[in-house]
Order: structure tokens, then sequence, then C-alpha cells
């Protein structure tokens, strides 16, 4: 059997009958219900707090109840548990009230009022920027910064272009709805806390909090519970949910829990970045591109958490599948009044790359040339340098993929037989995504360690951290081990991680749980089915990560190289505009994906789905305002998800490539299968229409607008 | 209190003695009681669910050949029984999603009153009534009488809407025209609905009768009578140069507060759409 072949999940059937236990299905014996007070305004000094009488049992948790440090610590510690005296976004936690009855806590928290000294906020990226209400960071509200260059030093290459062209490229904030909202539990248990989570990473939670009662994370137990679903959002926010709880729970002594509502959670968690990227690009007589400039603002919100990171990504992938002679870029995390941004499918790489295919197609047109063949000439090669100056380690196979997807959407034929403006287009985009943490990041910060155990006499069982959200990650580790073992995938044991049983395996994110952790997965496997074929039983195998020789990388300067292998797409998208009301019909979808090789065709299937149609909603009916610091679109009626109504049958192939250090050749897909639909849609709908895009969403209504603006025309 | 009534009788005796609020499907009514995670829907005030009265639950004609859809009727019976004139067809094939349509009523949709909601566009343009009984006796009135705005009815506190009223014509219309401009296409809220209607002569070159309402670009459906008379009588070769003095007109008829242009524009292209479709005096009858 090929590792490829799909077999039946191991959730499938337990989540299909409805058997799977969710966060809110645990019941733990005299347990306090929860609501945050949070902040109504989005940046001001909170003067009152005017409690009603609370009777016995009932209580307010704020700050004040911190014995430790008042942080969460993600990647920084900025955001703190509490807010004390100021507060800088809308939904920022002031307290926790916590008692034992929910409808009596509803009306008393109805009954909380606080008085606020407000002040100017600061909500968009131009805001931020000019420090609007006055600077509340840094005395110029950045957050965190960046630049790179590669090549010839870019002001030459300028002063001696034929023509420069730039162009200023948007995006908006997009939610994740996940189809469970964010829940957590803390209680104690034999003397130690432990947290129930719908998470993606308990190691994550444990360290974020401990501080907060002056513990080790050792000292912290965290379970994950069932997931359903998370894209980035349950990566840090679920600290947000676990600090308050473990104060409550330490002040208390009785299990707290909370559960989010839809608004609530729509209204009060992390969201992807808003971006504004701005080309300047070096163009000879003839129009090759001889070198490129881009300024990448990234809006981070009143935190910065894990924000440096997600720029640093941006950056990284601003040049998308391209080399061009000279390169630079500058990143920019910008402080705002708004929702603190965090990790979302991409984590940051999306935003670029919808840039950088967007703005290769306004040059293409504004030269008069296709723009597929304007592309094709400047696609990386193995050997060549990306924008870090470390080479591509791997083969591009983007020219084979792109002719399985030209062959199967007769992209060729399409794009000559609708003409611009014509109300039907074709659009293509090349995209990537980096695999795992960045350069050396999974030897210097993460150090992955697996365990597999071979219970004596009994089944073989994987221990690590690696959560299942729904992308299918509890059946192709197990087919992982089971395939190198040679028994059957479902005698595998491999629980929901609990990181009292669990070594730290590292985050479930980065597209890194196939590629890095299955790979330990498979070397411990290998090392085991050697002991057991020499009648071994009853033992352990750890495996650690180790970063492969000769691929240097410093995270100081962010140079080297970024990536061991990425995951590699292409993606054409064709839709038909109704010329009447600008409604678009996604009519066709064909996509081919570079995920090394695949562990479970129909995992992938399922990602690749998923990934394609999530970005589509980002770039055409995921408006989400902020208005004075407060999200307008709050619930499932208001923002708007495509529906599989919305959805074409899609086309899904592969090249094989298989990468020399994951497991039977696998590298990371989750993210990667997000990062090119966006930009394909808007280039349909661009052409389509005759107009350029260069900001999305385009809901019907923007599209219309585009449709009347002569200014527009491409 | 809650009420569960089990015959029409019932019901009205129960409204008219405790004036409680009438539930049907309560697809509106659930959604607007939540009250967050783990908490059932409260409301104010007692709740007299109605959605057991059979009764209420036909669609046929009556003796003077009118069509009589009972309010308990849901969107996916309304959808798929061939009696019903086409444009209040798709209006309710398109509403939410299966499991929605098979629970919302028509009756709800119209006493809910919201100016985007689904049905009243084409109840509008077809003149439909609704059927409004108490335990004193039963009334009937336009629903677009019935309407007043947002959220508001004449509906009295001892009365339930029995059935919508859709008048006799013959052969209904010549031609349809209904469009909705949904925010997606499954569970989408309508950002613009237009339903148009024609009636030609039996030598097809007169109008005889036009209708036009638009949904979701004001308090209320639109609908005026002073526009569909500019083209009431007129020649079907003049439709299209009736199309701007009907879309000038028409457009200080409606109202929208949020994406005007978008709203404003989009009316003008169908009804332009339309009238040069029936110009040409198709074949098709039913236009989206
Ligand atoms: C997921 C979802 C999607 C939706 N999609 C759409 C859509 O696409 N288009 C659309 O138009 N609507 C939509 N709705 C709204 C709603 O489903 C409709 O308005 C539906 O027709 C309401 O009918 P109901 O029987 O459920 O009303 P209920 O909730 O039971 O009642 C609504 C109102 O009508 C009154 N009422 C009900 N029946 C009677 C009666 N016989 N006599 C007097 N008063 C009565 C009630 O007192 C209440 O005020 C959606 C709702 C949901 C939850």
């Amino acid at each position: 059997m090929d590792i490829k072949d799909p077999i039946k999940r191991m959730d499938a059937l337990a989540k299909a009958r409805g058997e799977t236990k969710y966060l809110s299905d645990y019941r733990f014996e005299g347990a306090l219900y929860s609501r945050m007070l949070r902040s109504s305004i989005p940046r001001g000094r909170i003067v009152d707090i005017k409690l009603p009488a609370l009777p016995e049992g009932y209580r307010l948790i704020t700050y004040k109840d911190i014995p430790g440090k008042n942080a969460l610590q993600m990647i920084t510690a900025d955001w703190p548990c509490f807010a004390e005296t100021d507060v800088k976004f809308v939904g920022e936690t002031i307290g926790l009230l916590v008692g034992p009855d929910r409808e009596l806590l509803q009306k008393l928290f109805d009954q909380i009022e606080v008085e606020y000294e407000a002040q100017e906020p600061a909500i968009t990226i131009a805001e931020g920027l000019a420090c609007k209400g006055g600077a509340f960071l840094n005395g110029n509200n950045v957050h965190c910064s960046l630049s790179l260059q590669k090549g010839e030093d870019i002001e030459a290459v300028f002063s001696r272009a034929y023509r420069i062209v730039e162009q200023e490229i948007t995006t908006g904030f997009q939610e994740h709805v996940y189809l469970e909202t964010n829940a957590a539990v803390c209680t104690k248990e034999d003397g130690r806390f432990v947290i129930y989570a719908s998470a993606q990473c308990p190691f994550y939670i444990r360290k974020s909090v401990c501080g907060l009662l002056g513990l080790k994370p050792d000292d912290i137990i965290v379970r994950q519970t069932a997931t359903g679903g998370a894209f980035g959002g349950k990566e840090h926010f679920p600290d947000v949910l676990c600090g308050p709880l473990l104060v409550a729970c330490y002040v208390t002594g009785k299990p707290v829990r909370l559960v989010f509502g839809r608004e609530e959670d729509i209204a009060n968690s992390v969201k992807r970045h808003p971006s504004r990227v701005r080309f300047k690009t070096a163009l000879d007589k003839d129009g090759n591109i001889l070198g490129m400039d881009s300024e990448v603002v990234y809006n981070v919100g009143a935190y910065l958490a894990s924000s440096f990171v997600v720029l640093q990504r941006g950056c990284f992938h601003v040049t998308g599948c391209y080399s061009f002679p000279s390169e630079r870029t500058k990143g920019i995390g910008v402080a705002t009044n708004t929702y603190p941004s965090c990790a979302f499918r991409g984590f940051g790489a999306p935003q670029t790359l919808f840039a950088i295919e967007t703005h290769m197609n306004y040059l293409a047109s504004l030269l008069g040339k296709d723009p597929l063949e304007f592309k094709r000439r400047y696609l990386i090669k193995k050997g060549e340098l990306t924008i870090t100056s470390g080479p591509i380690i791997e083969d591009v196979k983007l020219v084979q993929m792109l002719e399985q997807v030209l062959k199967a959407s007769g992209y060729a034929e399409k794009s000559k037989a609708y003409a611009i403006g014509s109300g039907k287009g074709i659009g293509l985009a090349f995209y990537n995504h980096g695999g795992a943490f960045t350069g050396n990041g999974e030897s210097a910060i993460i150090k992955a360690h697996v365990k597999l155990v071979k219970h004596l006499g009994g089944p073989v069982e994987i221990l690590c951290g690696q959560t299942e959200m729904g992308q299918g990650f509890q059946t192709a580790l197990r087919k992982i081990a089971a395939q190198v073992l040679e028994i059957p995938p479902e005698t595998v044991i491999y629980d929901n991680p609990d990181t009292s049983r669990v070594p730290d395996s590292g985050p479930t994110a980065a597209s890194r749980s196939t590629m890095v952790v299955g790979n330990l997965v498979y070397k411990a496997a290998l090392d085991m089915k050697r002991r057991i074929d020499a009648g071994e039983d009853g033992f352990e195998v750890e495996t650690v990560y180790e970063h492969p020789e000769g691929y240097p990388w410093d995270q100081s300067t962010f140079q080297g190289v970024a990536y061991l292998g990425y995951g590699w797409g292409v993606c054409a998208v064709e839709v038909e505009i109704d010329k009447r009301t600008a409604e678009p019909v996604v009519k066709g979808i064909w996509t081919s994906h570079d995920v090394g090789h695949p562990i479970d065709e129909l995992i992938c299937h399922g990602q690749v789905n998923g990934g394609v149609v999530q970005g589509i909603g980002w770039a055409s009916t995921e408006l989400l305002q902020n208005i004075g610091g407060h999200f307008k679109q709050t619930s499932l009626s208001d923002y708007i998800i495509p529906t599989s109504m919305d959805t074409p049958t899609m086309s899904v192939e592969y090249v094989d490539n298989p990468y020399p250090w994951g497991p039977f050749g696998a590298k990371g897909m989750g993210e990667l299968t997000f990062n090119g639909s966006a930009a394909a849609y808007v280039d349909a709908v661009s052409r389509a229409i005759g107009k350029t895009i260069n900001a999305i969403p385009i809901p019907s209504e923007v599209i219309m607008d585009y449709m009347l603006d002569k200014e527009a025309s491409r | 209190m809650n009420y569960v009534a089990f015959s029409l009788k019932q019901a009205l005796e129960i409204r008219k003695a405790t004036k409680a609020r009438v539930m049907a499907g309560g697809t509106d009514l659930m959604v607007s009681a939540q009250r967050g995670e783990g908490m059932m829907p409260r409301f104010e005030g007692d709740m007299l669910l109605i959605s057991h009265v059979d009764e209420l639950r036909h669609i046929g004609f009556n003796a003077s050949g009118e069509l009589e859809i009972g309010a308990l009727c849901t969107s996916a019976q309304i959808a798929g029984d061939s009696r019903v004139p086409w444009a209040l067809r798709a209006a309710a094939s398109r509403m939410g999603a299966v499991a929605l349509r098979n629970c919302a009523t028509i009756g709800g949709n119209i006493a809910n009153a919201s100016p985007k909601g689904d049905l009243p566009g084409p109840l509008y343009a077809l003149d439909a009534r609704v059927r409004l009984l108490s335990v004193d006796g039963a009334e009937e009135m336009l629903v677009s009488d019935f309407i007043l705005g947002l959220k508001k009815t004449k509906l009295k506190d001892d009365q339930i809407i029995g059935a919508i009223i859709i008048p006799k014509m013959d052969e209904w219309f010549d031609y349809i025209f209904w469009h909705k401009i949904g925010t997606r296409r499954a569970n989408a809220i309508s950002k613009l609905t237009v339903t148009m209607a024609i009636k030609l002569d039996q030598q097809r070159k007169i109008v005889e009768d036009f209708r036009l309402s638009a949904t979701a670009c004001g308090a209320k459906t639109n609908r005026s009578r002073e526009v569909e008379s500019l083209v009431i009588g007129k020649k079907v070769q003049e439709l299209e140069d009736l199309v701007a003095p009907v879309q000038e007109a028409f457009d200080k008829v409606i109202s929208p507060r949020a994406m005007p242009v978008f709203r404003r524009t989009a009316t003008k292209n169908m009804i332009a759409d339309f009238f040069s479709r029936v110009a040409r005096l198709p074949e098709e009858r039913n236009m989206e």
C-alpha cells in the first residue's frame, strides 16, 4: 500500500455520530460559570467599575487577584491577562465574573457598569502610523519592523530604470469561523491546576499562563479536548481564556468554565492581520523587471503577541514564487486600537502572496503582456536565492504543475475567448508556503521531542503534543507509524495530548506537524521496528529534532535558508459576473499542489477544498469592518463565509516531489492551500469586469463600485 | 405561560384570552430570543405555539379560483407546489438552506415584517391578501397594507394570520421577473430583490398590467402604482423607451440607506434587462 492511499479517518465515526465530547459537553463537579467583562471602548482609562451587590459565591476576578505577573507569555509577553488602568482595544479583558448559577450570573453581569475616560483611538493602518490620538506605543506606534535586501542596491537599480511602477494593495480582517467557539475549563486535580481547552497548542498555554501564579510550566497540566476547528485562531488565543480561568480557579478553589457564544467569539477574538503592501518596481525598456522594492505594513492591533513572526513570514513571501535580480522589503507592524491580530492559516504569507500576484498581473497589463507568460519568466528555481539571500534547495515543479492546471482548466483557450470586461474571466496564481518554523527555528526554538511506546504485550502508542483539530492529523500520524511498523493504523493509540503525559513536540502550527513531527515518529518507528523484530517488547523510543547541516540561518539578520522545503501551488479560478447586479459566480476551480508526497490523498483533498474556499471567502464576501474599534459583522448572517452552494467541484491534483527530511517524502500543506486562491479569484474578476482591483474583499457592492469607476480600467 | 394549540379554534381562543405571542416555525423568534451559550431563549410575556394546527397547512384553490396558502405552509412546501406562481416559488426555494426551508412559514415571514424578508416582494407584486382570523371573525387586506414598516404590521393582539390569498389571474402573468441578490448562494440575506410582472393583451401588443416591487431597499418592500401606471396601456414595442422614465420614477420610491449606489444601480439594471427581454416577446416566461 502506498501511504497516500486514503483510509477511513480515525475520528470520523465518533464525530459523525455526535459521540465526540467537546469542551462544553464536559461536566465538572461544583464548577463555576464565568462571563468576561471586557472593554467597550477602544482606548481610554478605567475610572471605575460599579458592581451590583454580589451574592455569596459570586465574584469579579481582576488583575488585583493575580499573585504573579500580569502577562500572557505568548511569543512576547505584552498582552496582559487583565487590563489594569488603561484599555487599548474593544474587547480587552477587564475581569472575569464567576458564580455557580448561569442565570443569576448573567443578571449580575448585565448590571456591571464600567466608567471610562475615553481617548481618541487609531483604528486603521493609516491612523496607527499617523499616531492618531497620540502615539500609545514607543512614541511611533511601531510594534516591530524588519528590512531585507537581496542583490544589487535597489536605489541604484531605480536610478537606471527605464520605468518605475508603483502600486498599493490592501487586504482586510478575516475571522477564523472555526465550528466550535473558544472554550476552556480550569480545575484542580490532586493539588495541580489542570486546564482543559479547545486548543491547538497545549504547551503554549502552560507556558503562557504559569507566570500569573508564579508557577513553572510543569506545574500546570493542559489537556486538549476535541477541537472543532482552529485555523490559527486557537494557537495563542486560548491563553486569553485560560489565563483568567487559572486566576479564578486559584482564587475560588473551584473549577471555572468559560465557553464563548458565536457572536461573542467573532466580536472578541483575534483575526487575520489587515495589510497594506506598497510595491515599487523597476523595469527596463523591454519591460523586464530589474528589481522590486516593497513596504509591508500589518495592522497588529494593541498588543504584539505573535505578530512579529507573522510579519517576518509576510516579508519572506513578498516576492512570491519569483526571483528578481534585486529585491528589497521593509516590514512594519503597526499598533492600533483594534483587537490584536494573530495566527491565521498562512501566518502572514497570504497577504503578501496576494499582493505580489496582483502586482505581477498589474505590471503585465500595463506592459500589454500576457500575465501568465510574464510571470513564468521569473519563477524561482532550485539554487536561486530568495529574499533572505538563501537558496531554494529543492526542485521547483511549478512548470509541471502549471501544465496540469492548464490542461484541466482550459485556461489558454478561455483566457483568449473571454475578452477583458466581457463578464467572464479566468485567473491564475502561483503560490508557496515555507514549511515549519523559519530557518533553524525548529532546532533553536522548538526542539521537538516525540515518544513511541510499545506497551508490553500490547499496542503501540504515540506520545506527542500534536493536536487534531479537524485537519486529520490523528489519522495521518497513525498511518506513518503503522506503515513503518507494518501494523494496522487503527491499532495505534494516539490520544489528545495531556502535557503531563506527552513530550513537547512543539505547536500544531506552521504546517509543521506532518513534516517535522511526522518525521520524528517515522524515525522512532524505524527504530522500534528493528527492536521488535529483534524480539523486544515493552519499551519506549524517543526522538529529538535535528536540523540538517549545511543550511545556515541567522535569526538576527534574517539571512540564509528560510525554509528547507516549501509547499508549492498553482490555482486557476473561473468566474462569471452578472453585469446587471455585479454578482460573481465561481464557475470552476483547478489546482495542483506540491506537498512532497501526500500521506493520505483524501485528507489532503480536504485541505485543498477547505483552504481554497477559505481563500476565496477572504477575497470575496468576508467583509469585516472595524468601526470605531468595534467589529461590525459579528454574526454568521453578517459575516459571510462561502457555502457549498457557492463552490463548484474542484479539480485537485498533485506533483510528486519527495522531501528528503519528511516522512515518506511529505511536506507541509495546511496553510499552503489557503495562499493562492484569493489572487486567482481577484485576477478572474478583474479580467471579467476590465478593472484593476487592488483591495480585498470585493463583495458584489464593491465589484459594482469598480464597474462604475472609469479610473480603474485596466 | 407557554401554550401549545392543537386546533385553530383552540389557538384563536388562547390568543383572545391571553394575547400570547404566536410562534410558528420559530426561526425568527428563537434567534431573536437567544441569550448566549447554554442558556434557554427567553421571551417577554406569554407564547402560543401554533405549529401543530394542521388547518393552516394547506395550499389550494378556493371557490372563486383564488390560490390560498395556509399561514403554516413552509418554504419547502411552497417551493415544491406548481400551483404557486413562479416568483413566489422561486423566492421560497432560495430562503435559507434546506433545514430552514422545512421550518420557516409564510405567515411568519409576513408577520415578521423584515425589510429583507423574501416572500413579501412577490406577494406585493401579485396583489396578495392576508386573511386574519380571530374568535370574532375574519378580515382580509393586501399584504402591502398589512405590513406597516420595519417589524410593524396591522396584526391585532387577538388575531392570527390564517392564510395568504393570491388573486385569480388568467394564466397569471405573461412574463415574471424575480431576482434576489443575496449575500451568497445559500443562507443568504437579501441585499436587493426585484420582482416584476407583465401581462399582455390577447394580441401580445399592449401591456395590460405591470407590477414592480423591490425588497431590501427601504424600511419595507416598495411598490408604487404610480410607477406601474407609466407602463400600463403602453405598446410592447415601446418598453425599451420606458426604461428611463420607469427607472427614474422608481428611484424616487426606493430609499436604500446602506449601499445606495449599489442598490439603485442594480435596480435600474434589472428593470432595463426585463424590459428589453420582454420587448423581444420570448417564449421563456420566467426570468431571473
Ligand atoms: C438560518 C436562517 C436563515 C434564514 N434565511 C431567510 C431567508 O433567506 N429569507 C427570509 O425571508 N428569511 C429568512 N430567515 C428568517 C425566517 O426564517 C423567516 O422570516 C421565516 O419565514 C419566519 O417564519 P417562522 O414560522 O419561523 O416565524 P416565527 O419565528 O415563528 O415568527 C416570526 C414572527 O411572526 C409571527 N407569526 C408567525 N406566524 C404567525 C401567524 N400565523 N399569525 C400571526 N403571527 C405570526 C410571530 O409572532 C413572530 O413575530 C432565516 C432565518 C434563519 C434562522
